[in-house]
């Protein structure tokens, strides 16, 4: 919400012979089927009154919505790893991929960079609860997640079609939760931020799936019988349709 | 063959998972055990989170049972009052494990006692499986026909609160079959199993059940338990899938019905010898997990525990 302000008040306060930045998605909801197996976005994207193109790079991030998460450490305990301290983090995102012309690292100092939440190093949490410095806590969170295809930073992976004209291709991978994405492109130039734009992407379950999850979730008692039916029906099937002739 | 798990909320390989239910529902047939001990930490092997693994492997298990209570009870081999009577204590022991399974969880050692749970259970079962079989293989080896020591039941004798169970032909008391009962009913929610093979050697080596009656009456409980904790756990943690469950089912009636008759060729002490060997891989591997040093120490739970 914050940076969504912030890139509203940049694009207002932008003077008129700026750079500016259009951008769009090639969808803007995604339906989660049974045969859902992860799909691609495409974010394209035009700069107007183009200046130079040296000095000037373009960040395109598609985040997922926050979810709260539990990271813990084990340790050896009497032979054994035994989970002990835990942080719990919120406000980071279920999902975060960035596609750039450069590393961001070079792109813009580490504080601007911070400021848009701009790269994996600049995910912070909102609120932390922990007894312990949550710095390799943050990081594990942020290991996990690149280590499940959550998270990914992937620089130099902007086509450009013409001098002004771009995209990149998003994949949105199977294991995404639910919720609302924003997609959002940045127009940067001398480490700052020129030119912002950001997208709302709905990514839902549709059909059945969602059905079954409303119905696990809103009448658990239901679903549960209904669990436990279909598997004593299928038992006395499988039973009736073995049974050997007396 | 890709499918969507609404509940895990992830995408999975459905003919892995048909496999699976397959050749776990094989050996349950076999050795007339629901399973569970293998498929939950195969499930968790493939991906799936521990929760869901644990409460939707109860499904499986209720399926596959229902298939083999039904052949046994064409053939007259349940004893419905003792299965009555361990259910009395299945109950009470499900709902104080779904319970400790909710506090676990929140303590975030939920893994950590799943794991430990599995690898005592099938550590000290295996190896007392192993010693009795490899027993009466010697023995009948050497021509010599075990006798069942039906007298000496030692303690079980002294307790109070007799009941008579005609078709086990037992008059003992109803503390054993309890207690088992309850045992049973919360390692079912804390494991996801049914019990079977916890349940089948308590029957023959405490209770001293005739073995003809022990697989039935021991399928008749652990449908009864699996039915129960599958209802508590998708009302109290919404941890189960039934796409998961119909996956696993349907490849599980088939598989135990083709084990069955697999079984019906080996010996019960050879077949006691290879599940024992099959219970003592499981539990190493476990516990090799365990000790070993993990790839990161670090591991992350999403949701507010």
């Amino acid at each position: 919400m914050k940076r969504a302000l912030l890139a509203a008040f940049l694009l207002l306060a932008a003077p008129a012979s700026a750079e500016d930045l259009v951008s769009g998605i090639s969808q803007d909801t995604i339906q989660i089927t049974s045969n859902y197996t992860g799909t691609d976005i495409v974010v394209f994207g035009a700069i107007e009154r183009a200046q130079s193109a040296v000095g000037r790079a373009i960040v395109v991030i598609v985040r997922g919505p926050d979810e709260p998460m539990t990271v813990r450490r084990r340790d050896r305990m009497a032979g054994i790893w035994v989970n002990r301290d835990a942080a719990r983090f919120e406000g980071l995102p279920a999902y975060y991929y960035l596609a750039s012309t450069e590393p961001v690292a070079r792109i813009a100092p580490r504080e601007a960079l911070a400021r848009y939440g701009i790269g994996l190093q600049s995910l912070t949490p909102s609120a932390i609860g922990s007894h312990h410095d949550p710095e390799p806590f943050r990081q594990a969170a942020i290991r996990y997640h690149q280590r499940a295809g959550l998270y990914v930073e992937n620089p130099g992976s902007i086509d450009f079609l013409s001098e002004t004209l771009f995209r990149t291709r998003v994949p949105v991978p199977a294991g995404v939760t639910r919720g609302q994405y924003n997609v959002e492109v940045y127009l940067i130039r001398g480490g700052e931020v020129v030119s912002a734009q950001s997208t709302p992407l709905f990514v839902d379950a549709t059909g059945l799936e969602r059905r079954l999850f409303n119905m696990a979730h809103n009448a658990p008692l239901l679903y549960g019988l209904a669990c436990v039916f279909m598997a004593m029906l299928l038992g006395w099937i499988s039973s009736v349709l073995f049974r050997r002739p007396a | 063959m890709e499918i969507y798990l609404p509940v895990a909320e992830m995408s999975v390989n459905w003919l892995i998972l048909i496999v699976l239910g397959t050749g776990v529902g094989f050996l349950s047939g076999m050795f007339g055990v629901g399973g569970g001990f293998l498929m939950t930490p195969l499930l968790v092997f493939t991906g799936i989170p521990s929760t869901v693994a644990v409460a939707t492997t109860l499904s499986h298990v209720t399926a596959s049972s229902m298939s083999g209570a039904l052949t046994q009870w064409r053939k007259r081999a349940i004893d419905f009052t003792m299965a009555g009577v361990m259910l009395g204590g299945g109950v009470c022991g499900t709902l104080f494990g779904v319970w400790l399974f909710a506090l676990m969880r929140r303590q975030g050692q939920m893994d950590l006692i799943v794991a430990l749970t599995y690898v005592i259970m099938l550590g000290s079962i295996g190896v007392i499986m192993l010693r009795e079989s490899l027993a009466s293989l010697k023995a009948y080896r050497s021509g010599i026909t075990p006798s069942r020591r039906a007298v000496n039941r030692g303690w079980i004798q002294a307790l109070p609160f007799k009941m008579r169970f005609r078709q086990s032909r037992l008059y003992i008391s109803v503390i054993p079959p309890i207690a088992i009962g309850f045992a049973v009913g919360s390692l079912s929610a804390i494991m996801g199993i049914g019990g079977g093979f916890i349940i089948v050697p308590a029957m023959i080596y405490i209770l001293r059940m005739p073995t003809n009656v022990v697989m039935g009456t021991s399928l008749v409980q652990i449908i009864a338990v699996t039915a129960i904790t599958t209802v508590l756990q998708a009302t109290s943690n919404y941890a189960v899938d039934i796409v998961l469950a119909g996956l696993l089912v349907s490849g599980g009636v088939v598989g135990a019905q083709l084990g069955v008759r697999a079984g019906a060729k080996l010996r019960g002490e050879q077949l006691r010898l290879l599940l024992a060997c099959l219970v003592l891989m499981v539990g190493a591997g476990l516990l090799y997990q365990l000790i070993a040093r993990p790839a990161d120490v670090y591991s992350l739970s999403e949701g507010v525990p």
